[in-house]
């Protein structure tokens, strides 16, 4: 299921142009799965069978980034692919591709979100000199620290050397935020939150995830715009009725 | 053209000043029009198709592209580099500006609906600020060629809130999406109706523009002319002409005037080079927005105008008014994997719901004076960055999340009228100025019981209509909370007012000052009240309507 294009062996491969990337893949959306990609991991390390650990999360003195932005008059048409410098270390990079495949997986003829180069998208997101970059660079950046720490406090190796189920077992105690998630668990699953949040939004845009899914629109239509498909209408009939509002059916004035 | 061989100068390039160069160089009159942003040309500048995946971090939005990164405005927002403006203590004020030719129409939402009866004599009405010097009946027929000229495409449906465009006006609207059809009932059980959204979107190809194709968002312009923006339209049809010559990063500083206190031209800075120009002109056009407009003429201080030009009445910068705004969304459990079909349409809301309660407000049943209308927000979106969907855990699980609840929401965005108060208003801060060293625009504001009411009001409603649709939609905000900021709704209008009485307006019907016969505003500084519908269109019919009554006095000898 899961590409392991971050392990242990065989590092995340950052794309520099991941846009031109995405473009070939755009290209070729549909075709078979990207090669080189395999399942299993058989990463190192002895995960002690705790259900949670005590509190910790680091303190990071991040610096904050400088560079800057692209401006208020960036070429549209062809954005540039690179403003600003990458900011995470290829261990961080390796994390993010680990957390990126575990929270998107490749699924049926749908890539893995490591395939569609979402770790660089994240990498790009948290080395972003905006506001709201910012302050997502201060939620995910501690969340690699923190996985490697609780690593090394469960199996006494980073969290990519750690083997699959064992990078799962500490993943499942901080992917699920609600009321019951213990407090010690509480600052990594908001962060892991975030970092979901920002995958998704990576892989779903990605053309294969647009494809995924059910995007479809951003085509040229010559004649007028169709509307709704006649399934589209019986389910929204459908559902009409059972919501008892279907005395006030909206006909068309024109 | 030689830049001195012209009879009107016009500033600014957007619907106003784009609409008055237009109407004159058609009648045969030379304009030359200042614009200070740069040039731009959106045959060539749009990114039509261009996905989010393609721009940087998803082309969400930030201080440099608040609209995101695909959003026409050039040099603007709600910052414009090296031109700050100021807000008194304790008020909030947003300023969108663009520098850029066509200004704010290259990215505007194209809502196109026309003010009625209603709007024009609210104060005969209910007694609240002011009327306007004319009826609907008057400008009615100049609505019907301005939508004829611009291309809106809509439907007449008899609302007491929409007046009908004459046969033949309207270009056919698109059918609606079933996001749409599920509001138009969930809002017919309050007895609320729905209607085709006006829009500034061609469905029929029209002299140099296509129509619409159904994709890719207005905001982004439109290299095919097919939403309407100044830029592939009048300002191109004008030059046709051989009657427009324009000139980009020309940044006005003031208006000019002689002894007498008669306007004579204007000064304004070539931001290429840093220098300063000076320019005669028989008559001069103010259409650089309500507030730039507002901002030149009191900067244009004299021994005659000591309080700002054609300021006699002391009512420049006053009344400032913008649109109330206010937002509840909801997931709705029933769209949960709903369909899927292609939603784009002209990407954006096809129905609306127009203000319904003018009945209730004649007989005083509501605590708020003016109306409001509701857009919709849903649908099929491109992806971008924010994926809708409560999640949990990771692994396929989210995904099926995510694509069960793609489509699964919906918004209703407010927009309301207000009322002008002595706490909205602006003028100018004597201790900052630009990087040309203009003295800044400086915003006074406060809303009104009026405005938190009507809030109230519209939360309460959406709520019920969300509630209609199954809709689990909690406690409400105060409206206190929920009211957008003054200027966020970017409809700022009112702060050099027209009316028919020269000690409380500033120009006269015809957006001639009172105090300068060779002085003109025709940008939306002249509305006397900020109906809930949108500006632009009013802008751009006024905007028509003055220029051919000053085309008609400049043939008569008059000027």
């Amino acid at each position: 299921m899961m590409g392991d294009n971050a392990n242990k062996n065989r590092p995340y491969a950052p794309s520099m142009t991941r846009r031109d990337t995405l473009k070939w893949m755009g290209i070729m959306a549909a075709s078979a799965a990207l090669p080189g990609l395999n399942a299993c991991s058989s990463g190192a390390g002895q995960v002690k069978q705790v259900g949670a650990t005590a509190g910790h999360w680091p303190e990071l003195a991040l610096k904050p980034v400088t560079a800057p932005g692209y401006g208020k008059d960036p070429d549209l048409i062809s954005p540039p692919s690179q403003i600003w410098p990458r900011t995470l270390s290829a261990d961080q990079l390796n994390v993010v591709a680990i957390l990126s495949d575990l929270i998107v997986p490749a699924e049926g003829e749908y890539p893995s979100a490591t395939q569609v180069k979402v770790p660089d998208v994240i990498d790009e997101w948290v080395s972003a000199p905006y506001a709201s970059q910012q302050r997502d660079r201060e939620m995910i950046l501690p969340l690699l620290t923190w996985l490697n720490d609780e690593a090394v406090i469960r199996g006494g190796v980073s969290y990519s050397a750690l083997a699959l189920e064992q990078q799962r077992l500490i993943l499942d105690d901080i992917a699920t935020l609600n009321a019951q998630t213990p407090a010690a668990f509480e600052r990594p699953a908001r962060s892991f939150a975030r970092l979901r949040a920002l995958v998704l939004a990576g892989y779903f845009s990605s053309p294969q995830g647009t494809k995924d899914i059910g995007y479809q629109g951003n085509v040229a239509i010559a004649g007028d715009y169709p509307g709704p498909s006649d399934e589209a209408l019986a389910h929204i009939n459908q559902v009409i009725d059972e919501l008892g509002l279907s005395a006030y059916t909206w006909t068309d004035p024109a | 053209m030689a830049n001195t061989d012209f009879q009107v100068l016009v500033v600014g390039s957007g619907a106003g000043g784009a609409m008055a160069a237009y109407e004159l160089t058609r009648q045969g009159i030379k304009v030359l029009m200042l614009e200070a942003g740069r040039d731009y040309n959106p045959r060539a500048e749009t990114p039509m198709f261009n996905r989010n995946a393609d721009a940087p971090l998803l082309g969400s939005g930030n201080k440099d592209k608040d609209f995101g990164f695909y959003d026409a405005t050039v040099d603007g927002g709600w910052s414009v580099p090296d031109e700050p403006y100021t807000m008194d203590e304790n008020t909030e004020f947003m300023w969108w500006r663009a520098r850029m030719l066509g200004g704010r129409t290259n990215h505007w939402g194209r809502f196109s609906l026309r003010f009625s009866e209603h709007d024009f004599k609210g104060k005969t009405r209910d007694g609240h600020g002011a009327d306007w010097p004319f009826e609907y009946q008057d400008i009615a027929s100049w609505y019907d060629k301005t939508e004829t000229l611009v291309g809106v495409c809509g439907a007449n449906t008899g609302h007491e809130d929409m007046p009908d465009s004459a046969p033949g006006v309207l270009q056919p609207p698109p059918k609606a999406r079933v996001t749409e059809l599920l509001v138009a009932a969930a809002a017919g059980k309050e007895g609320i109706r729905m209607a085709p959204m006006h829009r500034a979107v061609l469905t029929r190809a029209q002299d140099i523009r296509q129509k619409c194709l159904y994709a890719t968002s207005c905001g982004r312009g439109c290299s095919i002319g097919a939403a309407f923006q100044t830029t592939t339209s009048l300002i191109p049809l004008a030059k046709a002409t051989g009657n427009l010559t324009v000139i980009t990063d020309a940044m006005v500083r003031e208006v000019r005037t002689d002894d007498t206190g008669k306007v004579i031209g204007v000064s304004y800075v070539n931001k290429s080079s840093g220098e300063n120009v000076e320019l005669d002109a028989p008559v001069v056009i103010l259409a650089a927005s309500a507030c730039e407009s507002a901002r030149i003429m009191l900067n244009s201080r004299s021994d005659k105008h000591p309080a700002g030009l054609a300021n006699s009445s002391g009512q420049i910068g006053r009344n400032l008014m913008d649109s109330t705004g206010a937002n509840l969304g909801a997931y709705i459990p029933a769209l949960r994997n709903r369909p899927r079909y292609n939603e784009d349409g002209h990407t954006s809301n096809h129905l609306f719901i127009p203000w319904w309660e003018h009945d209730a407000q004649a007989k005083g049943e509501l605590d708020f004076p003016r109306g409001y209308h509701f857009e919709i927000g849903s649908g099929f979106r491109e992806p971008g960055a924010w994926v809708a969907g409560d999640f949990q855990g990771y692994g396929v699980e989210v995904k099926e999340e995510a694509r069960a609840a793609y489509g699964s929401y919906i918004g209703f965005a407010l927009r309301g009228e207000m009322l002008p108060n002595d706490d909205c208003y602006m003028d100018i801060d004597e201790t900052v100025t630009d990087k040309w060293g203009i003295p800044v625009a400086r915003f006074h504001w406060k809303w009104s019981e009026n405005e938190i009411n009507q809030v109230r009001h519209g939360l309460e409603t959406a709520k019920k209509i969300l509630t209609n649709m199954g809709a689990e939609v909690g406690a409400l905000p105060d409206p206190e909370e929920a009211i957008l900021k003054g200027g966020q709704i970017i409809h700022e209008v009112g702060t050099t007012r027209m009316g028919d009485d020269p000690t409380n307006s500033v120009t006269n019907q015809w957006g001639q000052t009172w105090d300068c016969d060779n002085l003109f505003v025709m940008d939306a500084g002249v509305f006397a009240s900020n109906p809930h519908k949108n500006c632009t269109l009013t802008i751009m019919t006024l905007a028509m309507r003055n220029a051919d009554w000053l085309a008609k006095q400049i043939k008569q000898g008059a000027m």
